[in-house]
Protein backbone atom coordinates (compact mmCIF):
# COMPACT_ATOMS: atom_id res chain seq x y z
CA UNK A 1 0.00 0.00 0.00
CA UNK A 2 1.38 3.60 -0.94
CA UNK A 3 1.90 5.58 2.11
CA UNK A 4 1.76 8.55 0.24
CA UNK A 5 -1.47 10.81 0.97
CA UNK A 6 -3.60 10.08 -1.81
CA UNK A 7 -3.71 13.31 -4.58
CA UNK A 8 -6.21 15.39 -3.98
CA UNK A 9 -8.03 17.81 -6.66
CA UNK A 10 -6.20 20.79 -5.37
CA UNK A 11 -2.62 22.24 -4.32
CA UNK A 12 -3.24 23.46 -1.01
CA UNK A 13 0.26 26.10 -0.42
CA UNK A 14 1.14 26.80 2.96
CA UNK A 15 -0.78 30.36 2.78
CA UNK A 16 -3.96 28.49 1.61
CA UNK A 17 -4.36 28.89 -1.68
CA UNK A 18 -5.71 25.97 -3.29
CA UNK A 19 -4.96 25.51 -6.73
CA UNK A 20 -6.70 23.19 -8.92
CA UNK A 21 -4.08 20.81 -10.46
CA UNK A 22 -6.27 21.41 -14.11
CA UNK A 23 -5.64 24.91 -14.19
CA UNK A 24 -3.26 25.93 -16.31
CA UNK A 25 -1.07 28.44 -15.24
CA UNK A 26 1.84 29.82 -17.47
CA UNK A 27 4.65 31.32 -16.27
CA UNK A 28 3.98 30.70 -12.78
CA UNK A 29 7.08 32.54 -11.75
CA UNK A 30 5.28 35.65 -12.83
CA UNK A 31 2.25 35.14 -10.87
CA UNK A 32 1.49 36.20 -7.10
CA UNK A 33 -0.62 35.32 -4.92
CA UNK A 34 -1.75 36.74 -1.92
CA UNK A 35 -2.87 33.59 0.08
CA UNK A 36 -6.39 31.87 0.60
CA UNK A 37 -6.83 32.20 -3.32
CA UNK A 38 -9.19 29.39 -4.94
CA UNK A 39 -8.08 28.83 -8.43
CA UNK A 40 -10.60 26.21 -9.90
CA UNK A 41 -10.00 23.64 -12.61
CA UNK A 42 -10.26 25.08 -16.30
CA UNK A 43 -8.86 28.07 -14.58
CA UNK A 44 -6.05 29.49 -17.34
CA UNK A 45 -3.16 32.81 -15.80
CA UNK A 46 -1.13 33.86 -18.37
CA UNK A 47 2.13 34.31 -16.45
CA UNK A 48 4.24 34.37 -19.19
CA UNK A 49 2.72 37.91 -20.48
CA UNK A 50 5.29 40.01 -19.01
CA UNK A 51 6.23 43.61 -18.98
CA UNK A 52 8.62 44.05 -21.91
CA UNK A 53 9.66 47.91 -21.16
CA UNK A 54 10.44 48.50 -17.71
CA UNK A 55 9.19 51.79 -16.23
CA UNK A 56 11.66 54.62 -16.33
CA UNK A 57 12.31 54.70 -11.68
CA UNK A 58 12.75 50.54 -11.97
CA UNK A 59 15.51 50.81 -14.37
CA UNK A 60 17.37 54.04 -13.15
CA UNK A 61 17.69 53.10 -9.76
CA UNK A 62 19.61 49.41 -11.09
CA UNK A 63 17.12 47.52 -9.13
CA UNK A 64 16.10 44.04 -10.42
CA UNK A 65 13.07 44.05 -13.10
CA UNK A 66 9.98 43.14 -11.28
CA UNK A 67 8.70 40.73 -13.64
CA UNK A 68 4.93 40.15 -11.73
CA UNK A 69 2.08 40.11 -14.54
CA UNK A 70 -0.83 38.93 -12.58
CA UNK A 71 -1.09 39.51 -8.83
CA UNK A 72 -3.57 38.53 -6.59
CA UNK A 73 -4.73 39.56 -3.19
CA UNK A 74 -6.07 37.14 -0.30
CA UNK A 75 -9.25 35.25 -0.42
CA UNK A 76 -9.47 35.86 -4.53
CA UNK A 77 -11.87 33.24 -6.16
CA UNK A 78 -11.06 32.02 -9.83
CA UNK A 79 -13.75 30.15 -10.73
CA UNK A 80 -14.09 27.14 -13.47
CA UNK A 81 -12.71 28.30 -17.04
CA UNK A 82 -12.13 32.08 -16.28
CA UNK A 83 -9.54 33.17 -17.74
CA UNK A 84 -6.83 36.21 -16.64
CA UNK A 85 -4.17 38.04 -19.20
CA UNK A 86 -2.50 40.92 -18.45
CA UNK A 87 -3.31 44.07 -20.97
CA UNK A 88 -0.85 44.86 -23.38
CA UNK A 89 -0.42 48.07 -25.43
CA UNK A 90 1.76 49.76 -27.41
CA UNK A 91 3.92 52.55 -25.10
CA UNK A 92 6.34 54.58 -26.45
CA UNK A 93 6.44 53.21 -29.88
CA UNK A 94 6.82 49.60 -28.55
CA UNK A 95 4.20 46.90 -28.02
CA UNK A 96 4.23 46.15 -23.88
CA UNK A 97 2.34 43.91 -21.14
CA UNK A 98 1.48 45.56 -18.51
CA UNK A 99 0.91 43.78 -15.07
CA UNK A 100 -2.68 42.84 -14.33
CA UNK A 101 -3.37 44.01 -10.46
CA UNK A 102 -6.20 42.32 -8.20
CA UNK A 103 -7.38 43.28 -4.46
CA UNK A 104 -8.93 41.22 -2.18
CA UNK A 105 -11.82 38.90 -2.60
CA UNK A 106 -12.23 39.22 -6.05
CA UNK A 107 -14.89 36.86 -7.42
CA UNK A 108 -14.33 35.89 -10.83
CA UNK A 109 -17.45 34.12 -12.30
CA UNK A 110 -17.18 31.04 -14.63
CA UNK A 111 -15.90 31.64 -17.74
CA UNK A 112 -15.00 35.46 -17.69
CA UNK A 113 -12.07 36.55 -19.44
CA UNK A 114 -10.30 39.56 -17.52
CA UNK A 115 -7.93 41.72 -19.43
CA UNK A 116 -7.90 44.45 -16.90
CA UNK A 117 -5.43 46.72 -15.72
CA UNK A 118 -6.30 46.65 -11.78
CA UNK A 119 -9.38 45.26 -9.64
CA UNK A 120 -10.14 46.71 -6.65
CA UNK A 121 -11.03 44.76 -3.81
CA UNK A 122 -14.38 42.89 -2.78
CA UNK A 123 -15.63 43.06 -6.72
CA UNK A 124 -17.98 40.28 -7.50
CA UNK A 125 -17.82 39.39 -11.46
CA UNK A 126 -20.32 37.32 -12.99
CA UNK A 127 -20.02 34.47 -15.29
CA UNK A 128 -19.17 34.89 -19.00
CA UNK A 129 -17.77 38.53 -18.01
CA UNK A 130 -15.51 40.00 -20.46
CA UNK A 131 -13.42 42.82 -19.16
CA UNK A 132 -11.38 44.56 -21.74
CA UNK A 133 -7.92 45.69 -21.27
CA UNK A 134 -6.64 48.58 -19.09
CA UNK A 135 -10.40 48.83 -17.80
CA UNK A 136 -10.10 49.69 -13.98
CA UNK A 137 -12.46 48.43 -11.09
CA UNK A 138 -12.50 50.38 -8.07
CA UNK A 139 -13.66 48.44 -4.57
CA UNK A 140 -16.93 47.10 -3.92
CA UNK A 141 -18.17 46.56 -7.58
CA UNK A 142 -20.77 43.90 -9.05
CA UNK A 143 -20.67 43.22 -12.45
CA UNK A 144 -23.36 41.05 -13.51
CA UNK A 145 -23.58 38.13 -15.91
CA UNK A 146 -22.93 38.23 -19.10
CA UNK A 147 -21.23 42.21 -19.41
CA UNK A 148 -18.97 43.37 -21.58
CA UNK A 149 -16.49 46.05 -19.96
CA UNK A 150 -14.81 47.97 -22.87
CA UNK A 151 -11.19 48.40 -22.65
CA UNK A 152 -9.70 51.18 -20.42
CA UNK A 153 -13.07 52.00 -18.52
CA UNK A 154 -13.22 52.92 -15.37
CA UNK A 155 -15.60 51.48 -12.85
CA UNK A 156 -16.49 53.87 -9.57
CA UNK A 157 -16.53 52.10 -6.21
CA UNK A 158 -19.89 50.51 -5.29
CA UNK A 159 -21.34 50.53 -8.60
CA UNK A 160 -23.50 47.67 -10.32
CA UNK A 161 -22.57 47.57 -14.05
CA UNK A 162 -24.01 45.24 -17.12
CA UNK A 163 -24.59 45.27 -20.66
CA UNK A 164 -23.07 44.71 -23.84
CA UNK A 165 -20.88 47.20 -23.29
CA UNK A 166 -21.49 47.60 -19.47
CA UNK A 167 -23.25 50.73 -18.35
CA UNK A 168 -23.66 51.80 -14.75
CA UNK A 169 -27.05 50.68 -13.82
CA UNK A 170 -27.12 50.87 -9.70
CA UNK A 171 -25.45 51.58 -6.75
CA UNK A 172 -24.81 48.60 -4.23
CA UNK A 173 -27.17 49.41 -1.34
CA UNK A 174 -26.03 50.74 2.02
CA UNK A 175 -24.94 47.41 4.28
CA UNK A 176 -24.42 45.20 1.18
CA UNK A 177 -20.96 45.07 1.08
CA UNK A 178 -21.21 42.14 3.34
CA UNK A 179 -22.48 40.07 0.26
CA UNK A 180 -18.65 40.30 -0.95
CA UNK A 181 -16.73 38.25 2.01
CA UNK A 182 -15.37 35.19 0.49
CA UNK A 183 -13.57 33.96 3.47
CA UNK A 184 -16.58 31.23 4.06
CA UNK A 185 -16.59 30.62 0.21
CA UNK A 186 -13.03 29.42 0.57
CA UNK A 187 -14.07 26.91 3.22
CA UNK A 188 -16.04 25.18 0.60
CA UNK A 189 -13.75 24.02 -1.67
CA UNK A 190 -10.90 22.00 -1.57
CA UNK A 191 -9.50 18.42 -0.74
CA UNK A 192 -11.92 18.44 2.17
CA UNK A 193 -14.13 21.06 1.60
CA UNK A 194 -16.47 22.20 3.98
CA UNK A 195 -20.49 23.28 3.69
CA UNK A 196 -21.37 26.60 3.51
CA UNK A 197 -22.80 27.51 6.77
CA UNK A 198 -26.43 28.35 6.25
CA UNK B 1 17.97 8.53 -4.36
CA UNK B 2 17.54 9.73 -7.45
CA UNK B 3 18.72 13.54 -8.72
CA UNK B 4 14.64 14.11 -9.51
CA UNK B 5 15.01 17.69 -8.37
CA UNK B 6 17.09 20.35 -6.72
CA UNK B 7 16.33 22.70 -4.39
CA UNK B 8 15.19 25.40 -5.70
CA UNK B 9 16.81 29.05 -3.91
CA UNK B 10 13.48 31.21 -2.96
CA UNK B 11 13.66 33.94 -5.40
CA UNK B 12 14.07 37.41 -4.08
CA UNK B 13 10.14 38.12 -4.86
CA UNK B 14 9.40 35.88 -1.65
CA UNK B 15 11.01 38.00 0.53
CA UNK B 16 8.29 41.00 -0.53
CA UNK B 17 5.86 40.73 1.80
CA UNK B 18 5.04 37.89 4.48
CA UNK B 19 1.84 36.78 3.06
CA UNK B 20 2.95 37.08 -0.53
CA UNK B 21 4.58 34.30 -1.77
CA UNK B 22 5.64 33.85 -4.61
CA UNK B 23 3.95 30.82 -6.38
CA UNK B 24 5.83 27.95 -7.70
CA UNK B 25 7.75 27.80 -4.79
CA UNK B 26 4.73 26.68 -3.24
CA UNK B 27 3.51 23.81 -5.02
CA UNK B 28 4.72 20.57 -6.09
CA UNK B 29 5.27 19.57 -9.51
CA UNK B 30 2.00 18.37 -11.19
CA UNK B 31 3.09 15.48 -13.54
CA UNK B 32 6.38 13.55 -13.35
CA UNK B 33 6.89 11.64 -10.29
CA UNK B 34 9.64 12.37 -8.17
CA UNK B 35 10.14 9.35 -6.08
CA UNK B 36 9.89 11.00 -2.78
CA UNK B 37 11.32 8.16 -0.47
CA UNK B 38 8.22 7.63 2.50
CA UNK B 39 5.88 10.69 1.85
CA UNK B 40 7.26 11.83 5.27
CA UNK B 41 9.02 14.80 4.29
CA UNK B 42 8.06 17.50 6.37
CA UNK B 43 6.05 20.87 4.57
CA UNK B 44 8.68 22.99 4.70
CA UNK B 45 10.90 20.46 3.22
CA UNK B 46 8.98 19.49 0.14
CA UNK B 47 8.20 22.97 -0.40
CA UNK B 48 12.02 23.50 -1.70
CA UNK B 49 12.26 20.27 -3.26
CA UNK B 50 11.07 21.37 -6.55
CA UNK B 51 12.41 21.51 -9.98
CA UNK B 52 13.85 24.86 -10.14
CA UNK B 53 13.28 24.20 -14.23
CA UNK B 54 9.21 24.15 -13.46
CA UNK B 55 7.97 27.88 -14.67
CA UNK B 56 4.35 26.80 -15.38
CA UNK B 57 1.83 24.41 -14.59
CA UNK B 58 0.08 22.60 -17.57
CA UNK B 59 -1.83 19.92 -17.74
CA UNK B 60 -1.06 17.66 -20.58
CA UNK B 61 -3.40 18.70 -23.19
CA UNK B 62 -5.28 15.68 -24.64
CA UNK B 63 -4.70 15.40 -28.25
CA UNK B 64 -7.78 13.93 -29.32
CA UNK B 65 -8.49 12.84 -32.86
CA UNK B 66 -5.86 12.84 -36.18
CA UNK B 67 -2.87 14.31 -36.15
CA UNK B 68 -3.10 16.83 -39.37
CA UNK B 69 -0.81 17.94 -41.88
CA UNK B 70 0.30 21.19 -41.27
CA UNK B 71 2.55 23.71 -43.63
CA UNK B 72 4.36 26.21 -41.53
CA UNK B 73 6.56 29.47 -42.70
CA UNK B 74 9.72 29.45 -40.87
CA UNK B 75 9.13 32.49 -39.39
CA UNK B 76 5.86 31.56 -37.01
CA UNK B 77 5.56 31.41 -33.48
CA UNK B 78 3.49 28.19 -31.87
CA UNK B 79 3.54 27.38 -28.57
CA UNK B 80 3.41 23.82 -27.97
CA UNK B 81 0.76 23.53 -26.18
CA UNK B 82 -1.73 24.71 -28.88
CA UNK B 83 -4.11 22.05 -30.32
CA UNK B 84 -4.11 20.69 -33.75
CA UNK B 85 -6.32 18.10 -34.94
CA UNK B 86 -8.26 17.36 -37.89
CA UNK B 87 -7.34 15.15 -40.94
CA UNK B 88 -6.80 18.38 -43.65
CA UNK B 89 -4.15 20.69 -43.77
CA UNK B 90 -3.58 23.39 -41.73
CA UNK B 91 -1.28 26.14 -43.13
CA UNK B 92 0.22 29.07 -41.33
CA UNK B 93 1.63 31.92 -43.23
CA UNK B 94 4.91 34.30 -42.12
CA UNK B 95 5.04 35.77 -38.71
CA UNK B 96 1.70 34.24 -37.24
CA UNK B 97 1.67 33.72 -33.35
CA UNK B 98 -0.32 30.59 -31.79
CA UNK B 99 -1.05 31.16 -28.25
CA UNK B 100 -0.85 28.51 -25.94
CA UNK B 101 -4.08 26.19 -26.59
CA UNK B 102 -5.19 27.81 -28.84
CA UNK B 103 -7.38 25.24 -31.43
CA UNK B 104 -6.97 24.37 -34.67
CA UNK B 105 -9.06 21.87 -36.39
CA UNK B 106 -8.77 20.67 -39.59
CA UNK B 107 -11.78 18.22 -39.75
CA UNK B 108 -14.05 19.80 -41.77
CA UNK B 109 -11.84 21.20 -44.22
CA UNK B 110 -8.37 23.41 -44.67
CA UNK B 111 -7.17 25.66 -42.43
CA UNK B 112 -5.37 28.81 -43.85
CA UNK B 113 -3.76 31.76 -41.48
CA UNK B 114 -2.37 34.65 -43.28
CA UNK B 115 0.75 36.41 -42.23
CA UNK B 116 1.33 38.12 -39.01
CA UNK B 117 -2.25 36.84 -37.19
CA UNK B 118 -2.66 36.16 -33.71
CA UNK B 119 -4.60 33.26 -32.20
CA UNK B 120 -5.24 33.56 -28.64
CA UNK B 121 -5.77 30.68 -26.17
CA UNK B 122 -8.45 29.01 -25.57
CA UNK B 123 -9.95 29.94 -29.01
CA UNK B 124 -11.83 27.44 -31.79
CA UNK B 125 -10.74 28.04 -35.40
CA UNK B 126 -12.82 25.51 -37.53
CA UNK B 127 -14.99 24.38 -34.78
CA UNK B 128 -17.15 21.47 -36.29
CA UNK B 129 -20.54 23.14 -36.21
CA UNK B 130 -24.11 21.48 -36.88
CA UNK B 131 -24.03 21.37 -40.02
CA UNK B 132 -21.27 18.88 -40.31
CA UNK B 133 -20.65 19.31 -43.95
CA UNK B 134 -17.06 19.41 -45.34
CA UNK B 135 -15.68 21.68 -47.50
CA UNK B 136 -12.06 22.82 -49.65
CA UNK B 137 -11.22 25.72 -47.21
CA UNK B 138 -12.50 25.07 -43.75
CA UNK B 139 -11.79 28.30 -42.43
CA UNK B 140 -9.50 31.49 -44.37
CA UNK B 141 -8.07 33.95 -42.07
CA UNK B 142 -6.82 36.98 -43.73
CA UNK B 143 -3.09 38.67 -42.69
CA UNK B 144 -3.33 40.27 -39.85
CA UNK B 145 -6.42 38.82 -38.27
CA UNK B 146 -6.62 38.60 -34.67
CA UNK B 147 -9.03 35.99 -32.82
CA UNK B 148 -9.26 36.77 -29.06
CA UNK B 149 -9.44 34.67 -25.71
CA UNK B 150 -12.57 32.29 -26.29
CA UNK B 151 -13.81 32.99 -29.43
CA UNK B 152 -14.85 30.31 -31.92
CA UNK B 153 -15.02 30.51 -35.70
CA UNK B 154 -16.89 27.61 -37.09
CA UNK B 155 -15.93 25.28 -40.11
CA UNK B 156 -17.34 25.93 -43.78
CA UNK B 157 -15.55 28.12 -46.24
CA UNK B 158 -15.55 30.60 -43.61
CA UNK B 159 -13.18 33.76 -44.67
CA UNK B 160 -12.24 36.38 -42.34
CA UNK B 161 -11.23 39.19 -43.70
CA UNK B 162 -7.48 40.92 -43.43
CA UNK B 163 -6.98 43.22 -40.44
CA UNK B 164 -10.07 41.91 -38.40
CA UNK B 165 -10.16 41.17 -34.77
CA UNK B 166 -12.66 38.47 -33.52
CA UNK B 167 -13.48 39.75 -29.72
CA UNK B 168 -13.22 37.62 -26.65
CA UNK B 169 -15.75 34.76 -26.97
CA UNK B 170 -17.51 35.91 -30.26
CA UNK B 171 -19.01 33.28 -32.37
CA UNK B 172 -18.22 33.11 -36.46
CA UNK B 173 -20.77 31.09 -37.79
CA UNK B 174 -20.14 28.50 -40.70
CA UNK B 175 -20.26 29.90 -44.15
CA UNK B 176 -20.01 33.73 -42.79
CA UNK B 177 -17.71 36.10 -44.51
CA UNK B 178 -16.25 38.98 -42.79
CA UNK B 179 -14.71 41.75 -44.27
CA UNK B 180 -11.61 43.36 -44.09
CA UNK B 181 -10.85 45.47 -40.87
CA UNK B 182 -13.40 44.65 -39.36
CA UNK B 183 -14.15 44.70 -35.42
CA UNK B 184 -16.30 42.00 -33.43
CA UNK B 185 -16.19 42.94 -30.10
CA UNK B 186 -16.38 40.22 -27.51
CA UNK B 187 -19.44 38.03 -27.17
CA UNK B 188 -20.68 39.16 -30.62
CA UNK B 189 -22.60 36.41 -33.10
CA UNK B 190 -22.39 36.35 -36.77
CA UNK B 191 -24.63 33.88 -37.76
CA UNK B 192 -23.85 31.26 -40.65
CA UNK B 193 -23.46 32.30 -44.03
CA UNK B 194 -23.67 36.20 -42.88
CA UNK B 195 -22.02 38.71 -44.92
CA UNK B 196 -20.17 41.29 -42.74
CA UNK B 197 -18.91 44.20 -45.18
CA UNK B 198 -15.53 45.94 -44.77
CA UNK B 199 -14.56 48.38 -42.10
CA UNK B 200 -17.61 47.34 -39.82
CA UNK B 201 -17.76 47.30 -36.38
CA UNK B 202 -20.06 45.02 -34.81
CA UNK B 203 -20.91 45.70 -30.83
CA UNK B 204 -23.53 45.73 -28.34
CA UNK B 205 -25.45 42.55 -29.34
CA UNK B 206 -25.85 42.73 -33.19
CA UNK B 207 -25.67 46.75 -33.82
CA UNK B 208 -23.33 47.64 -36.71
CA UNK B 209 -21.79 50.84 -37.61
CA UNK B 210 -19.21 51.86 -40.01
CA UNK B 211 -15.79 52.09 -38.70
CA UNK B 212 -14.35 55.65 -39.87
CA UNK B 213 -11.00 56.18 -37.82
CA UNK B 214 -8.90 54.87 -41.06
CA UNK B 215 -6.24 53.51 -38.39
CA UNK B 216 -6.12 50.08 -39.90
CA UNK B 217 -2.57 50.93 -40.85
CA UNK B 218 -1.61 51.69 -37.72
CA UNK B 219 -3.38 48.71 -36.15
CA UNK B 220 -1.24 46.55 -38.75
CA UNK B 221 2.02 48.34 -37.06
CA UNK B 222 0.64 47.39 -33.89
CA UNK B 223 0.33 43.81 -34.21
CA UNK B 224 3.85 43.75 -35.78
CA UNK B 225 4.95 45.41 -32.29
CA UNK B 226 2.69 42.97 -30.55
CA UNK B 227 4.08 39.68 -32.63
CA UNK B 228 8.05 41.10 -31.94
CA UNK B 229 6.86 40.73 -27.98
CA UNK B 230 5.29 37.92 -28.42
CA UNK B 231 7.97 36.08 -30.07
CA UNK B 232 10.31 36.32 -27.37
CA UNK B 233 7.27 35.52 -24.95
CA UNK B 234 6.29 32.35 -26.35
CA UNK B 235 8.60 29.37 -26.64
CA UNK B 236 7.50 28.09 -30.13
CA UNK B 237 7.83 24.88 -31.09
CA UNK B 238 6.62 23.96 -34.89
CA UNK B 239 8.57 21.11 -34.63
CA UNK B 240 6.34 18.96 -32.40
CA UNK B 241 3.70 19.43 -35.23
CA UNK B 242 5.13 18.23 -38.28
Amino acid sequence: MSRRPPRGEYIETDTGNKVARKATLVGTQNIMLGGKTVIQPEVMIRGDLIRSIQSSSSSASGAAPNNTAVSIGRYCFLSRGCCLRPPGRLYKGAFTYMPLRMGDHVFVGPGSVVQAASIGSHVHIGARVAVGEFAIIKDYVRVLDGTVIPPNMVIPSFSIVAGQPARLIGEVPEGGHEAFELRDLYKTVGNNPQPAPS
Amino acid sequence: MTSYCRPAILSPKVQQGESKQSFPHCIKQPCSFPKIPQGRLLKSQRKITMSSKRHSIVPPVSQSGPKPPVQFSSSITISDSALLTGTNLIAISSESVIHPRAKLDSLAGRINIGRRCVVHERSVVGAVGTSGRITEAAVTLGDYVTVEVGASIEAGDTVIGDGTTVGVGAKVGAGAVIGKHCTLTPHTEIAAGEVVPDFTVVYSNGLRRPDRRGIAELKNKGQIRQIDVLRRMIPSNPAKFD
